[in-house]
């Protein structure tokens, strides 16, 4: 390894352990929401359906950088609460992913077969086990592979902190350049590090499929 | 036990149940027959409320069908239905398929539902295939694990749907014969069918429906022997012809 990097490696991997903790709790706070969203959306449920769309439109239109902006000033200002960088960016990504897995995960809801839930119905169970113990987890088993593109699209945006000066990966690299300035050497090693980690992450969503993929 | 009505039902301005009016006493078999299009299939999802109708009244145990009031998912535990394209649980091992009610609506320990499970298998013959997933069964053995997934729930009434429509022919008499031991034991049974040699077995009455109406609803002798209406003769000419 390059003398540079291995002279900052402490600094750099307390970068990744950032990046690695936002991207963690933003997938998770995004699965749960977009959970919530797209089956809002699938059962149709009056008002807030359509408020969850409206959201979803203004998430799909609105680039993510101006997203992290409305979590770090917007929101803070309007609400009148404090937040920290690293608070505005898990939110602000939460928010984000939230919106495209809403989509994926109703696409999924919509895959399964009506019967299937009628069925369940006339077995007694009500409508929310319907939901729960049969059409969400075909759904979901269905979309893995849709959800985990979104998780390596997620992991590589958390780069976009920086911005806000959170000192995640690339912005601690790019710290680290300012120092030594060798940006190739640098550039290159935060590169070759995210190839990696999104590998990793897909490989994860590969395995999980090849498991829990509903055969039918 | 069951009492229909004058139940009337239609999608927008497409009537789909004239005036249907019928009872099913306990322990009594009734077979559905029909034209395509008839009503037969809707007629019974409106008996455990999956299909909604429009006026008119449904009893099942004296308890009205359509009331608001009315706990569905309570009164669907006490009358099993069984599906057409059979609509197992594709994600759960065909024990799971017949446990996840049992727990869920009916409450029951998991080892006690696993073990009525275990039984409902041996009685359809598919003890072996406990573990095995609905994709990994034959059309036949789904409708029997989809017919132990509704006894399980010790119901007291069952409703089929065109049982073996879907089966290939090889496979029909196997669900038949879980059938035909159903109705042996005194289940009350309303079945949607095109078999007629299993109404001519087992059925105490037949009910022929024709555009959303009940033309005939006799014992089966006189179904079969002399049907009154012009349209249930037709009926029987076209499917006893081959």
């Amino acid at each position: 390894m390059p003398e540079v990097i291995l002279k900052n490696l402490p600094f750099l991997l307390s970068g990744l352990r950032l990046t690695a903790e936002i991207a963690l709790w933003s997938i998770l706070g995004g699965t749960a929401l977009g959970l919530v969203i797209g089956v809002v959306r699938h059962l149709r449920v009056p008002v807030l359906a359509q408020l969850f769309a409206l959201y979803i439109g203004f998430v799909r239109g609105t680039p993510l950088l101006v997203m992290l902006f409305i979590c770090y000033f917007g929101l803070p200002a309007l609400l009148a609460y404090k937040t920290s960088a690293y608070g505005a960016a898990v939110v602000g990504f939460t928010l984000f992913i939230a919106a495209y897995l809403a989509e994926d995960i109703r696409t999924g809801l919509r895959s399964v077969r009506p019967g299937l839930a009628q069925a369940a119905l006339a077995t007694g169970l009500t409508r929310a086990q319907a939901l729960r113990l049969v059409v969400v987890p075909i759904a979901l088993r269905n979309v893995i592979p849709t959800l985990f593109n979104q998780y390596v699209r997620l992991f590589k945006f958390t780069s976009v902190a920086s911005v806000i000066g959170v000192n995640e990966f690339t912005g601690s690299a790019m710290l680290v350049n300012g120092r030594e300035f060798a940006p190739i050497t640098i550039i290159g090693f935060v590169a070759l590090t995210y190839l990696v980690l999104c590998f990793a992450i897909s490989s994860v969503g590969r395995l999980l499929y090849a498991r829990l993929a509903v055969r039918t | 036990m069951i009492a229909l009505d004058q139940v009337c039902k239609s999608y927008g301005s497409t009537p789909v149940l004239r005036g249907c009016t019928t009872a099913i006493g306990r322990g009594e078999v009734v077979v559905i027959c029909g034209p395509s299009g008839s009503g037969k299939s809707t007629l019974i999802k409106c008996i455990n409320g999956l299909e909604p109708y429009q006026s008119g009244s449904i009893r099942v145990d004296g308890v009205e069908v359509g009331a608001r009031t009315t706990d569905l998912p309570k009164m669907r535990t006490r009358v099993g239905m069984v599906f057409q394209h059979f609509e197992l649980y594709p994600h759960m091992s065909a024990l799971d398929n017949i446990v996840l009610a049992q727990v869920h609506a009916l409450k029951r320990k998991r080892s006690e539902a696993e073990a009525r499970a275990q039984a409902l298998l041996a009685r359809v013959d598919l003890a072996e295939k406990a573990d095995a997933y609905p994709i990994d069964l034959s059309g036949g053995q789904q409708q029997r694990v989809a017919i132990a997934r509704a006894l399980a729930l010790d119901p007291e009434a069952m409703l089929f749907d065109e049982p073996t429509s879907a089966l290939d022919p090889e496979m029909i008499s196997e669900v038949l014969d879980v059938m035909i031991d159903l109705a042996g034991d005194g289940m009350t049974m309303a079945v949607v069918t095109h078999e007629m040699g299993f109404a001519r077995r087992v059925a105490d009455r037949v009910i022929f429906m024709d555009r959303g109406e009940i033309v005939e609803d006799a014992p089966k002798e006189q179904f079969f022997s002399a049907p009154k209406s012009q349209r249930a003769r037709e009926f029987l000419s076209k499917i006893l012809a081959h």
